[in-house]
């Protein structure tokens, strides 16, 4: 059966095929502007398989840059959680690297480190991370007071309680946060690709785009959706069974409660 | 609620048709002219038609607009957000085999700027076959990597006989010597990087596909079918005063006020460039054939739907030379 997400996903890609046609002949546009229905089915018929890889590629390159990217968030949102002088400077320097427009930054990263793996891996995590320490800090920073006044009242407060606390009690929200920096996480991946790799789908749309083709960009467009819809419906689920093993006894469901 | 739920898809569908067909009312105002790139050398007499007075003495208000790799001419005149436009030849091929109802009105280049720059010190390129073993550089979906490809397959050669390099607007690739021959506009970067490596001691020479007899024809001035049989008066008006202002642009007399222009649209480039790029430009719009400025070569067209046709670009012919001014010129 269909995962709720991807059931979304074709329901909205539908709905923007059919808006697009609308303007098509509602305007009376050609096959330059708008490719017809028929144009987009034989297209992708025939790049399908070579879309499929090159969007399996960056996906790849997407879930790696986000595992960093988490990685990245949680450590400086912890570090950075406390109002000391270090925190503040951490979370400072967090931000201001934010402030610069990555496709400014980018060119420097592909000459200091070519135009591989590397760089893309990077770009992506770069332009995941944000939104994801946004969410660490506020959750690490913010004290869960009813709970921890009885650990620092009887002196056995240490930080890695107070950031389990603190994580154990924003399950949910941190599970929603990692699920939906993944389209971020893939965002930066396709700009990185699109700047400058010589792989991916990004790098397709590119050449898609240099030809004028819009068939080519929709069928990309159709399986990067797909893809990411499929990946969020699993981390969506490995944050549901995480969240169930933590709060609720054995034999409930999230249901029953 | 669950009416205005139904409602929305049918608000954003009428409102997207009105600011289209808005769009397209307001250009009997105020003529849009879309070029195809940035603001620089290459677009010099677009720049000085505007600058001194040739639209406003044709009765014409026009709004110059610079291009960018976003931007595509074609598919503005469509939506009726441009009146005219500069395009690729091989853009308006591609969009006349989809139907796009594009008009070509004049040929800005003359001599295909697009070239591949490539070292002095390596071994001269004197016949496409010279390309066997070397890295060359090609836009991947670019017109230059249909040119290149085109060149290979004259000289019978594959991909297995070069290495193909995917060249993005970061030219450090060519800089640390990686590739051997990179594709640039002989005008506007070729003269950038012929200064830098000049400055470094290194000469350069050019490698011209016209010279192989690979025409593939540049920059052109486009409008739709619509607006050519709907006015043609207007489109007249246009051409004239976009083709005076080319000619007076590139006029040895009118050298200094032709890098005023520039200097003023195009800053960023230091002036000793400029000037260089100015007087390369003028070799290629004016090869000094007793072609006029504006001249759209026939033959040119059909040799360029040709090379297409051969690499597959296009599905059939389209019998581009339809697509150009009836007259050939619109002088």
């Amino acid at each position: 059966m269909l995962g709720r997400r991807i059931l979304q996903f074709f329901l909205i890609f539908a709905l923007g095929l059919l808006m697009l046609m609308g303007v098509k002949y509602g305007l009376g546009l050609s096959d330059y502007v708008i490719p017809g229905p028929g144009e987009i089915i034989t297209t992708s018929q025939a790049v399908a398989q070579d879309y499929f890889f090159d969007t399996l590629n960056t996906l790849m390159v997407a879930v790696i840059g986000q595992c960093i990217s988490i990685f990245m968030a949680f450590f400086v949102g912890i570090t950075a959680r406390k109002s000391t002088w270090a925190g503040t400077l951490i979370k400072a320097a967090a931000y201001n690297i934010q402030a610069y427009p990555i496709v400014a930054v980018a060119p420097i990263i592909f000459i200091l480190l070519g135009d591989g793996f590397i760089s893309r891996l990077l770009i992506a995590a770069m332009i995941c991370y944000f939104p994801l320490l946004l969410s660490v800090i506020g959750i690490m920073a913010e004290p869960i007071t009813d709970m921890e006044h009885f650990y620092i009242a009887t002196g056995r407060m240490r930080w890695q309680l107070e950031v389990k606390i603190r994580a154990f009690e924003n399950m949910a929200k941190l599970t929603t946060v990692i699920a939906g920096s993944s389209t971020l996480a893939m965002a930066g991946t396709i700009v990185a690709e699109f700047i400058a790799a010589n792989q991916g789908i990004g790098h397709s749309i590119r050449i898609a785009l240099y030809q004028s083709d819009l068939s080519r960009i929709l069928t990309a467009l159709f399986l990067i959706g797909l893809f990411l819809s499929i990946y969020q419906e699993i981390l969506e689920g490995v944050g549901k069974r995480l969240t169930s093993g933590w709060i609720l006894p054995k034999g409930v469901e999230n249901e029953d409660l | 609620m669950k009416t205005s739920n139904r409602l929305a898809p049918i608000i954003i569908v009428a409102l997207l048709l009105v600011s289209f067909t808005g769009q397209a009312a307001n250009c009997k105002e105020t003529l849009n002219y879309r070029l195809k790139w940035l603001f620089n050398t290459s677009v010099v007499g677009d720049l000085y038609a505007l600058d001194h007075g040739f639209f406003q003495r044709a009765g014409l208000t026009v709004n110059v607009k610079a291009g960018g790799p976003e931007r595509d001419a074609i598919r503005e005149l469509e939506l009726g957000h441009a009146t005219f436009g500069v395009a690729s030849a091989d853009q308006v091929i591609r969009a006349r085999a989809k139907g796009a109802p594009v008009v070509v009105i004049a040929q800005l280049f003359q001599v295909n700027p697009l070239q591949w720059i490539y070292r002095g010190v390596k071994p001269a390129i004197n016949t496409p076959s010279d390309l066997k073993g070397r890295i060359l550089g090609v836009t991947f979906g670019g017109n230059d990597e249909t040119i290149m490809r085109t060149l290979m397959a004259r000289a019978g050669l594959t991909e297995k006989d070069v290495t193909l390099f995917s060249v993005r607007y970061d030219y450090t690739p060519f800089y640390q010597d990686r590739v051997d021959v990179w594709p640039c506009y002989k005008n506007a970067q070729g003269i950038m990087l012929a200064d830098k490596l000049g400055r470094a001691g290194e000469a350069v020479q050019f490698f011209n596909p016209a010279d192989h007899g690979i025409t593939f024809v540049a920059n052109s001035v486009v409008t739709s079918q619509k607006t050519l049989e709907r006015n043609p008066q207007l489109v007249r008006a246009f051409a004239k005063a976009l083709v005076s202002g080319w000619e007076a642009s590139l006029m040895p007399e009118n050298r200094n006020k032709a890098l005023a222009v520039l200097q003023k649209y195009n800053r960023d480039t230091p002036g000793d460039l400029r000037q260089k790029q100015l007087d390369a430009t003028r070799t290629l719009v004016l090869p000094g054939d007793g072609a006029r400025v504006g001249t759209i070569d026939v033959k040119g067209w059909k040799q360029t739907e040709a090379i297409m046709l051969e690499q597959g670009l296009i599905p059939k012919p389209v019998h581009v030379e339809k697509a150009l001014f009836p007259e050939g010129n619109p002088l």
